[in-house]
């Protein structure tokens, strides 16, 4: 007996449930990633020097390349929990489409790690010597992009399912998907810098994740079906 | 009635099936046996529509299961190996999440009875981290009650009896054979030709192609 609920949107919204609540239950994970975060960001002051003029203009960047680098490791998780406990055998064996579970699962991921850890970014811009008044649009552009980061490094989850040294592949696949996110990022903080317009970059920025959006989830669901057919 | 005809899997380089022929009886248990590595999980994965074919078909009353997979995977429960749970979870969270994502309703009333069926209901807040093997599997078995009261008609299992002691193997074939009153299909891979007292069909990998009745 199938319920009123049986939609699409309700299986949607539990998956999305069924990820929070496993996250919650292991917030070591998020510790990890903003712990190292700012281990990166705190090595940049090291060797450049405590110049806060030299730190202030590169800051805006060494910020969006610590996100890039710290979630690295945490990317392949989003994908292989749920391999490995046959879980995602589990979705397969229901009528949802796979793509929507997948982008439930994107989402899910950036919502629990990537937006703390963004959130985070006041406390990394104080030790850059950023000034405060450019920090609403560096949290602006890295939320956006960072959906655009979850969505490759679903991708990229999904490539490596199964595979052996998958952590050492996924980084040298993934991240130069990321460049152009990483780009347009930096751009909108640095044309703000200048006194330009940064909508421009923001809107290319919107434009790449949303691109994503739509192409991902297809991507990574062919993935998956490989990977639950081996 | 499932027909395999054909069948030829191949994992990577290796061939595990090639024209592999074989009928199973809707309605009754089918029992894959074979050697370690000899396909039988494999097999089930195909049945499954997991695992893709080379050549052949399995069709369900003269109609391919791998053109209505949607349809196909609807009817099916599959439980392997691996069990499906998530270690941060309780045994009932686990379940709960899985009756959602059938689309069923997760009520606490339905959800209670399923863990009684395979007698797990008082440690029903036990995280599946905290779990011996035997509990982990009976937490999966305890999806199959949901048989009883959606519209399931086949059982996939994969080594289901491995884990569980002689109390739970009596629930496990109370279960079966409350399914096979209503018609439902078993098919178990294992190598454990006693999990069941009542007669059931034999596909035997190591001498493929034949069809044994115990």
């Amino acid at each position: 007996m199938k319920t009123s609920h049986s939609s699409w949107t309700y299986i949607f919204i539990a998956h999305m449930k069924r990820d929070f609540l496993t996250n919650s239950r292991s917030l070591i994970d998020l510790i990890s990633i903003i712990g190292f975060m700012l281990l990166i960001i705190l090595l940049f002051p090291l060797g450049i020097g405590p110049d806060k003029e030299k730190l202030g203009i590169v800051s805006n960047a060494i910020i969006w390349i610590g996100l890039i680098i710290a979630i690295l490791p945490s990317l392949e998780k989003i994908l292989q929990k749920d391999y490995e406990s046959g879980w995602l055998d589990q979705i397969a064996t229901t009528d949802v489409p796979l793509e929507i579970v997948l982008l439930s699962k994107s989402i899910s991921y950036w919502l629990i790690v990537l937006i703390p850890t963004i959130l985070s970014s006041p406390l990394f811009a104080i030790l850059l010597s950023m000034e405060l008044k450019y920090l609403p649009w560096l949290i602006l552009s890295m939320s956006i992009g960072g959906l655009g980061i979850s969505l490759i490094g679903l991708n990229g989850s999904a490539l490596i399912l199964g595979a052996k040294r998958g952590n050492i592949l996924l980084p040298i696949l993934i991240i130069p998907l990321m460049i152009p996110i990483l780009i347009f990022g930096v751009g909108i903080n640095e044309a703000v810098k200048t006194g330009e317009s940064p909508f421009g970059n923001l809107f290319l920025l919107m434009a790449l994740t949303l691109i994503y959006l739509v192409i991902s989830p297809f991507i990574s669901a062919l993935l998956v079906r490989i990977a639950i057919g081996r | 009635m499932i027909n395999l005809e054909n069948l030829t899997i191949q994992r990577g380089s290796r061939t595990i099936f090639s024209d592999f022929n074989s009928v199973i009886e809707t309605g009754l248990v089918t029992i894959i046996k074979g050697e370690n590595g000899s396909g039988k999980s494999t097999l089930l994965r195909a049945l499954a529509g997991f695992t893709p074919l080379e050549n052949g078909k399995i069709k369900l009353n003269k109609k391919s299961i791998l053109l209505s997979t949607a349809e196909w995977s609807q009817k099916l429960i599959f439980i392997d190996t691996k069990n499906g749970l998530s270690t941060d979870l309780t045994i009932i969270e686990n379940l709960k999440f899985w009756v959602g994502i059938k689309g069923w309703s997760t009520s606490e009333e339905n959800l209670k009875k399923a863990l009684k069926s395979v007698n797990i209901d008082k440690y029903a807040n036990l995280f599946i981290s905290q779990c011996s093997e035997g509990l982990k599997k009976r937490a999966a078995l305890a999806r199959l009650y949901y048989s009883f009261i959606n519209k399931i008609d086949f059982w996939i299992l994969d080594e289901p009896t491995n884990e569980l002691d002689q109390p739970s193997r009596i629930l496990f074939q109370q279960l079966i054979s409350s399914f096979l009153k209503q018609k439902g299909t078993v098919i178990i891979a294992s190598h454990d030709l006693n999990i069941l007292e009542k007669k059931f069909n034999i596909i035997d990998l190591t001498l493929l192609n034949k069809r044994n009745i115990k």
